[in-house]
């Protein structure tokens, strides 16, 4: 079976300060993957360089088998990859339940139609309820996004990454920013929505990580320095003098 | 050969006071990423306000004063406009300053009327400086190359060797650090947009002995400018130098060549349609560079977008 | 926005049901009869003339809101392809064989056609960027277009223009479009059929996607559409309903020129439709209506109406984004609370002496203007109906009081008028 997603050698430079330096890594199908590691390690860097936000320097990367390389993010999302983002990144003008039936369009086969009336469409508004139902936003969904509170925007932008169907999701933290409580609540979300989906993350909160992750990869310097289980990468020596010593003392 | 040296320098003179406006431009829009569309009527400003002076106090004083003016002016403009502006997007402060042009000439034609003023350039440069094979150069033109040069190695003096130079460079890529290190970047951005409105009503008080002052001629170069900023690549100094400079010369000789279509057509193979006024090619074959001209930055301008999207010099994420 | 942030979030479900299954008939029910009976009220052949520029200019507004409102896309030279739709209709009309066994009212079709050919060409390059970088091009082909008018004679007509008799065509149901009157009710159903094709537009899934691009390019690309594309179908949209309405100038007038393309033309098209206001599709109708009234009569009474124009321009893009529509919109909170006649008196008090205060300043404007510029000897100016000296010392103090104390009471009053429209805006019972 072939990985969903496959990097190999991938590197990336800016100018002349390298910061992906050589990345190999395999992520099978249903897997819930998290990249770990310090700050300015790369991590969000290699989620921009997946996503096609940069294009490599050298490396390929692949998903489902295919070959990325060259391809725009809109085409990226269509082989079935979808992303969050770091900074809340949604419609903010738009209200909560446009914001989801936008990210509907284009796995329901609408691509750029512009005969059909998307409020007369049953599937569309049905699914996009769903959506809403799933991230517990029904209550807000005639409000413009851009007035929700921060962790319901962040619970949009997860509802937004899934929507469109895709099989492979990554999210670039997730719960960065939020309170404990907003973050359980966050971690919860997260589990349901992916259910069956191949999930790839970059986390901070080692309880997240912990609690989400069946394998975890770290990063340090543009390098992947262990990958394996949570329990594997929490005893592995040369992870703990690198990065995580002092942080899995105190969890 | 020596209409070609005459030729240079004409072009010279056009490039030169293009990239006097296309430098505050594109130095603006690097800094605060907008496209001020009234930079030209600044431009205007200039000359007007130095023609008024003039009347009082003779051509020098309003070389001094006009520019000066026209920059207080311009940092009004961005304190108790743009500023309230910017809180909505680009795209209403780009829409505002376009509202700000038409403004400026309408006041324009409300102070001064319609007509042309008779500004003219002081007696003291009324004179030929050299003729180049009976082809007189005006004493005025040097003089403009001689102002133009000077305040660009002026400007450049400041941007890079000085302590203002150096923190307005790292304000233009990152405003937020310099600001964090007790900056102050409105101060800074007011300045340069003040600076290079001034620049622009420098190019106007010179120009508009030799290209009329008039109503519509912020207009007339204003589009010019754009474009110049354009082709240079958004934001890049040398870009608009390059450009502008290229379009001084690309403007000046194919007005002074008369380059037919007909001829290049004959020359690549095709045979005039008879009778010519009957055929739907007919404004095809009679076009000649001179009538072409002023569009040439135009074709220019699409032929860069298609084939260079940033532009000569401008940076691909720009 | 302050309209959409006291959104009632407790019933979300039925007004969402009533707003977006059903189309909201009623508006456009009421706009149809309007468009009826108006030349029964106003008979006067002026009155007629008025009526069809201010419909062409609604569906170019309309059109080019398609671009600045729902695209985010801000063209300065939206002009050129409403004129090359209208010069392509004019060489129709100039094609006896054709055109004699075409009926008029399917020409804009072709006109539509021929802005959309051109949206297409200059699209396909100009929508790879949006904000400034689009709108410098779309400046620079707007000129290059212009001033190919007059290199390009043999299409553009140069210095005369094109123009041709509308009567050539195949008569339709019997009418011959002979009188002004019949030809506006052809731009009335014109009128009808492109504000609901544009507004109907704005509902399907590109429409939407138009919306997402113009919030977040970035955000929408990472969703499967290709930012670039949205846009360009945008443009090509808006270039055939400009088209249209360029076939319906050709149609009106019966000549077109180089006015038709230049920038002033495209500018005045941001106008109206920045004044009418971008945020809400009635918005550019409200901006053409107001505008063509306005122009009509103002640039009758002064010579000075594009200074007016300029001030209240860039006032509105300053303080009031929303343009008019915004305005207007404004007020749905304090009316779905009942408390809309609590603002009656304030306004009253604070626009009145503001507009005693625009009176004086206008006022002022027109005797400096005229003192200044006036023939010599020529002392006398009529404002408001009066005539009266400029070089007298009365008018002079009348002018300058009623400014004074118009902005001075209005400045007095405006505290009252805050306080008022939070009170308006306030649920009764809700703490403050």
């Amino acid at each position: 079976m072939t990985a969903a997603l496959q990097l190999s050698g991938l590197r990336k430079s800016f100018g002349k300060t390298e910061i992906i330096r050589g990345v190999d890594l395999s992520i099978g199908r249903g897997e819930r993957h998290a990249v770990i590691g310090p700050n300015g390690a790369g991590k969000s860097t290699l989620f921009n360089l997946i996503t096609g936000r940069f294009p490599q320097s050298a490396g390929t990367i692949t998903l489902h088998g295919e070959d990325l390389a060259g391809k725009a993010p809109f085409e990226i999302n269509r082989m079935g990859l979808s992303r969050s983002f770091q900074i809340t990144n949604i419609f903010p003008k738009m209200t909560v339940f446009e914001n989801v039936r936008c990210s509907l369009l284009w796995s329901m086969g609408y691509r750029y139609n512009f005969w059909s009336m998307v409020g007369r469409s049953r599937a569309l508004t049905e699914g996009a309820e769903q959506i809403l139902e799933q991230i517990n936003l029904t209550a807000r969904r005639d409000l413009p996004a851009g007035v929700l509170s921060y962790a319901e925007q962040r619970a949009l932008e997860i509802g937004i990454t899934i929507a469109g169907g895709a099989d492979v999701i990554m999210l670039d933290e997730p719960t960065a920013g939020m309170s404990h409580s907003e973050t359980d609540y966050i971690v919860d979300l997260i589990r349901k929505v992916t259910t069956g989906k191949t999930l790839v993350m970059v986390e901070h909160d080692m309880g997240v990580v912990f609690g989400l992750a069946d394998q975890i990869s770290v990063l340090v310097y543009g390098e992947i320095i262990a990958t394996g289980t949570p329990e594997a990468v929490r005893a592995n020596p040369k992870v703990q003098e690198a990065y995580l010593g002092a942080a899995l003392e105190d969890h | 050969m020596d209409l070609i040296l005459v030729n240079l320098i004409d072009g010279l003179v056009t490039g030169l006071l293009l990239f006097m406006l296309s430098a505050g431009l594109t130095l603006i829009f690097s800094m605060m990423g907008v496209l001020n569309f009234a930079h030209a009527s600044f431009y205007m400003l200039g000359a007007y306000f130095a023609f008024q002076i003039s009347l009082a106090l003779g051509f020098w004083m309003g070389l001094l004063i006009a520019p000066l003016v026209v920059g207080v002016m311009g940092a009004g403009v961005e304190r108790y406009g743009l500023r309230r502006v910017h809180q909505y997007g680009h795209v209403p402060e780009l829409i505002f300053t376009f509202g700000l042009a038409l403004l400026i000439e309408e006041l324009v034609q409300f102070i001064w009327g319609k007509n042309q003023m008779p500004y003219e350039a002081p007696e003291i440069l009324q004179f030929t400086a050299f003729a180049i094979a009976g082809n007189s150069i005006p004493a005025y033109k040097i003089f403009m190359i001689f102002i133009s040069v000077a305040i660009f190695i002026g400007l450049l003096w400041v941007l890079t060797r000085t302590r203002v130079g150096m923190i307005i460079q790292a304000a233009l890529t990152y405003p937020k650090t310099v600001e964090a290190l007790g900056h102050n970047v409105p101060l800074i951005f007011m300045g340069v947009f003040g600076v290079g409105t001034a620049l622009a009503g420098v190019a106007g008080v010179i120009a508009g002995p030799v290209l009329g002052t008039f109503p519509g001629m912020a207009f007339v170069l204003g589009s010019i400018v754009f474009v110049t900023i354009v082709i240079g690549g958004l934001g890049s100094l040398w870009g608009a130098l390059v450009a502008s400079l290229l379009i001084g010369w690309i403007t000046t000789f194919s007005k002074a060549y008369n380059l037919r279509m007909e001829d290049l057509l004959t020359t690549l193979g095709f045979t005039k349609p008879e009778p010519i006024w009957d055929s739907p090619w007919r404004d095809l074959w009679s076009i000649t560079s001179p009538q072409i001209a002023d569009i040439l930055p135009y074709i220019l301008m699409v032929l860069i977008l298609i084939f260079r999207p940033y532009g000569l010099f401008g940076k691909r994420d720009a | 926005m302050t309209d959409q942030l006291t959104t009632d979030p407790t019933k979300p479900a039925q007004r969402m049901r009533a707003g977006s299954m059903v189309l909201p008939l009623t508006p456009w029910v009421i706009a149809a009869i309007a468009l009826l009976i108006l030349p029964f009220i106003f008979t006067a052949n002026s009155a007629i003339t008025i009526m069809n520029q201010m419909a062409i200019t609604i569906i170019f507004a309309l059109a080019y809101n398609m671009l600045l409102g729902q695209g985010g896309m801000l063209s300065f030279g939206h002009a050129v392809y409403a004129g090359v739709g209208g010069f392509a209709c004019m060489h129709i009309i100039n094609n006896d064989a054709f055109f004699s066994n075409l009926p008029l009212p399917l020409l804009p079709i072709f006109g539509g056609l021929f802005g959309m050919g051109l949206a297409m060409i200059v699209g396909s390059f100009s929508t790879r960027k949006a904000g400034t970088v689009f709108a410098m091009i779309s400046l620079g082909v707007g000129e290059l277009i212009a001033a190919c008018s007059v290199i390009i004679v043999a299409f553009f007509g140069g210095e005369e223009g094109i123009s041709g008799d509308r009567t050539y065509g195949l008569p339709f149901l019997g009418v011959e479009f002979l009188q002004q009157i019949e030809v506006y009710y052809l731009i009335a159903v014109w009128l009808m059929v492109s504000a609901a094709l544009m507004y109907l537009y704005s509902r399907t899934p590109l429409g939407r996607m138009a919306n997402a691009v113009r919030d977040n390019p970035e955000r929408a690309e990472f969703l499967g559409y290709s930012a670039r594309w949205v846009r360009f179908y945008s443009f090509v949209a808006s270039g055939f309903f400009a088209g249209i309405a360029g076939a319906l100038f050709a149609i009106n007038y019966e000549i077109l020129t180089e006015e038709n393309l230049n920038t002033t033309q495209s500018g005045i098209i941001l106008l109206v439709t920045f004044l009418g206001g971008v945020g809400f599709f009635f918005g550019p109708i409200l901006g053409a209506i107001v505008f063509t009234l306005v122009q009509t009569v103002l640039s009758l009474q002064t010579e000075l109406w594009g200074f007016y124009l300029g001030i209240v321009f860039v006032v509105t893009v300053m303080f009031f984004p929303g343009g008019l529509a915004g305005l207007i919109m404004m007020h749905v909170p304090a009316k779905r609370l009942g408390k809309l006649g609590r603002l009656g008196l304030p306004y009253l008090k604070t626009l009145g002496a503001g507009a005693l205060g625009c009176l004086g300043a206008a006022a002022l404007i027109e005797m400096v203007f005229h003192v200044r510029h006036a023939s010599v000897g020529d002392h006398e100016i009529t404002v408001y109906w009066t005539t009266f000296d400029t070089h007298g010392v009365l008018p002079w103090v009348l002018a300058i009081g009623a400014t004074v104390i118009g902005f001075g009471l209005a400045r007095a009053t405006a505290p009252g008028l805050v306080a008022a429209w939070n009170d308006a805006n306030t649920p009764d019972g809700a703490a403050r």
